[in-house]
């Protein structure tokens, strides 16, 4: 069943059109890959799925619910999460308040701290994540343990998308395949993953599909078992 | 609650430091006026750093969300004009001028909050205008000369005390309960420390950051409102020129105690710590008779000596 339609968006930053006429759906249980170059409109298109751009023209779906014209904190609550390249975290704050972040649980209009740690200590420990400690800041933490605090963010509100943009470029061989192994155990659980990456291999030991994007458009749109790497990359650096 | 806070909030910031710099003066001027240590010259400490401590506890919120508010001291006056102006001349008194003080003080943030959010200028920038107009309105309203006179059922409010602690201090105290539970009990708070940490997180994480902007100035606004009306009890007067140069001092205060400059960490117990610091310092070189003058070069040396002694603590930034 497809849940999350892009129907001809457009998103134009001035003059400059950085997505055209994008139609797409996405289904549960299903992991889609989005490929191009820099500059192809991949983070330009997430961003816009998840309410951090509107898109100037064209409608997004999920189910029945038009996300077009919502922010960040509406879609989140739609239930699309999105872990940015960047982790998007708090550096100075600690684990929780990262996990929570403009979500935070409260009781009689006060933040519930105990509430907050005990539900983040249970998604930690279902996604086999190990950190040093809760309360130190996330920013003396490494690479991996503060993506696997973005990641255990996404998760905590059982989100109906995920989109991940670039996921493994920060990381040792052994926390891609923590991230990889995850993404699997994720589209398990029936969610509907995009991944934005540039490290084919990663693409195609998780996909289902690959979109690839060129100056804003979508050049091809295959099953990953109807491709081959040489084809994605012929399609991606074709002027 | 208190205790596992603070002891907290000692791991995390620079606030041991600044606690052991207050100690550590006391000490001096204890050891160098037999006054210091009495009980009446310890509630005048508190009573003296009221109006700094008010603005200051505002300030913490503005800092901790990556902001700077120059024009803290500039409402403050205005505050205390517009407070001393409707006492004189309608009659009013108690919370009534409580009211018009914080009002005034949230126009002034709300106005600040929205120029900021508005023109997407460093809040540097528009709270310098802002310090501007607010005395400049405030001169304009008085026609330069400070309205004197009120009635001693205005002023008196400074005089009353309770459990040994003068009303302006107790105030004090109440606005940093205040500020202590709001910065770290809600999700108001706990916005303004991740919008200070990071704005790009905030804004992909979906605070609604314009809106929370807006709350913080108008949340300064009316702290430093709030301390134009313990000024004009104060000095029984509505001053244009009240507190020149105290925007400083607060920020001073806020750093002091630990909050970055640059946002994402405060917290009130520093806060606290900071403005202690600075009456302390101002009441000891007082009490030893040393002049203005004098006054002002210690107090920057302490205040350097302060800084340099953050480089040494758990967290130096």
């Amino acid at each position: 069943m497809a849940e999350l339609k892009l129907r001809a968006v457009k998103k134009m930053f001035g003059a400059t059109t950085v997505l055209q006429d994008i139609s797409v759906e996405f289904a549960g249980g299903t992991v889609t890959s989005i490929v191009g170059d820099n500059g192809a409109g991949k983070s330009t298109l997430c961003k816009t799925i998840a309410g951090v751009y509107h898109p100037d023209k064209g409608e997004i779906e999920l189910g029945d619910l038009k996300l077009t014209h919502l922010g960040p904190h509406e879609t989140r609550e739609a239930g699309i999460e999105m872990i940015y390249q960047d982790l998007a975290l708090a550096k100075q704050h600690d684990v929780i308040s990262n996990l929570y972040f403009g979500r935070e649980k409260t009781r009689f209009g006060f933040l519930d701290q105990k509430a907050m740690t005990e539900n983040a200590q249970a998604v930690l420990e279902t996604m086999g994540t190990k950190l040093p400690s809760l309360t130190k800041p996330v920013g003396l933490l490494s690479g991996g343990q503060q993506q696997a605090v973005a990641i255990a963010r996404a998760l905590l509100f059982s989100p109906r998308v995920l989109i991940m943009d670039e996921p493994t470029a920060a990381l040792a061989a052994r926390e891609i395949e923590h991230t990889l192994d995850l993404i699997k155990r994720l589209k398990e659980r029936g969610l509907i993953v995009i991944l934005i990456s540039h490290r084919l291999n990663d693409v195609f030991a998780v996909s289902d599909r690959i979109i690839v994007l060129r100056s804003g458009m979508i050049v091809a749109d295959k099953s990953v078992h109807e491709t081959s790497m040489q084809e994605v990359v012929a399609q991606i650096m074709s002027a | 609650m208190f205790a596992k806070e603070f002891l907290r909030d000692i791991n995390k910031t620079s606030l041991l430091q600044c606690i052991v710099f207050l100690l550590a003066m006391c000490l001096f001027f204890a050891l160098n006026s037999s006054a210091f240590i009495s009980p009446i010259n310890l509630c005048n400490i508190l009573t003296a750093s009221s109006v700094i401590g008010l603005m200051a506890v505002g300030a913490t919120f503005v800092i901790a969300s990556g902001c700077i508010d120059l024009a803290a001291a500039s409402i403050m006056a205005l505050s205390s004009v517009t407070c001393a102006w409707a006492a004189q001349n309608l009659h009013y008194d108690g919370l009534a001028l409580v009211g018009i003080a914080v009002a005034t003080g949230a126009l002034c943030g709300l106005t600040s909050g929205f120029l900021i959010n508005f023109t997407k200028a460093p809040s540097f920038i528009i709270t310098l205008g802002m310090l501007s107009i607010s005395r400049a309105l405030a001169f304009i309203l008085t026609g330069g000369i400070p309205i004197y006179g009120l009635e001693e059922r205005v002023t008196k409010i400074a005089e009353m005390q309770w459990f040994g602690l003068s009303l302006p201090a107790l105030i004090m105290l109440g606005g940093m309960l205040v500020g202590y539970l709001l910065l770290t009990r809600t999700r108001f708070g706990a916005h303004s420390l991740l919008l200070g940490d990071s704005q790009a997180a905030s804004e992909a994480m979906g605070l609604r950051v314009p809106l929370l902007r807006l709350a913080i100035f108008v949340l300064a606004g009316c702290f430093s409102g709030l301390a134009g009306f313990i000024f004009m009890a104060r000095t029984n007067s509505g001053d244009p020129s009240a507190g020149m140069n105290y925007e400083l001092t607060v920020i001073t205060a806020v750093v002091l105690g630990g909050a970055n400059l640059f946002g994402g960490r405060a917290t009130i117990f520093g806060t606290l710590a900071g403005v202690l610091c600075l009456g302390v310092l101002q009441n000891g070189l007082n009490l030893m008779a040393i002049s203005t003058f004098y006054q002002t070069l210690f107090i920057g040396i302490v205040l350097i000596l302060a800084s340099l002694l953050r480089r040494f603590g758990p967290n130096n930034g």
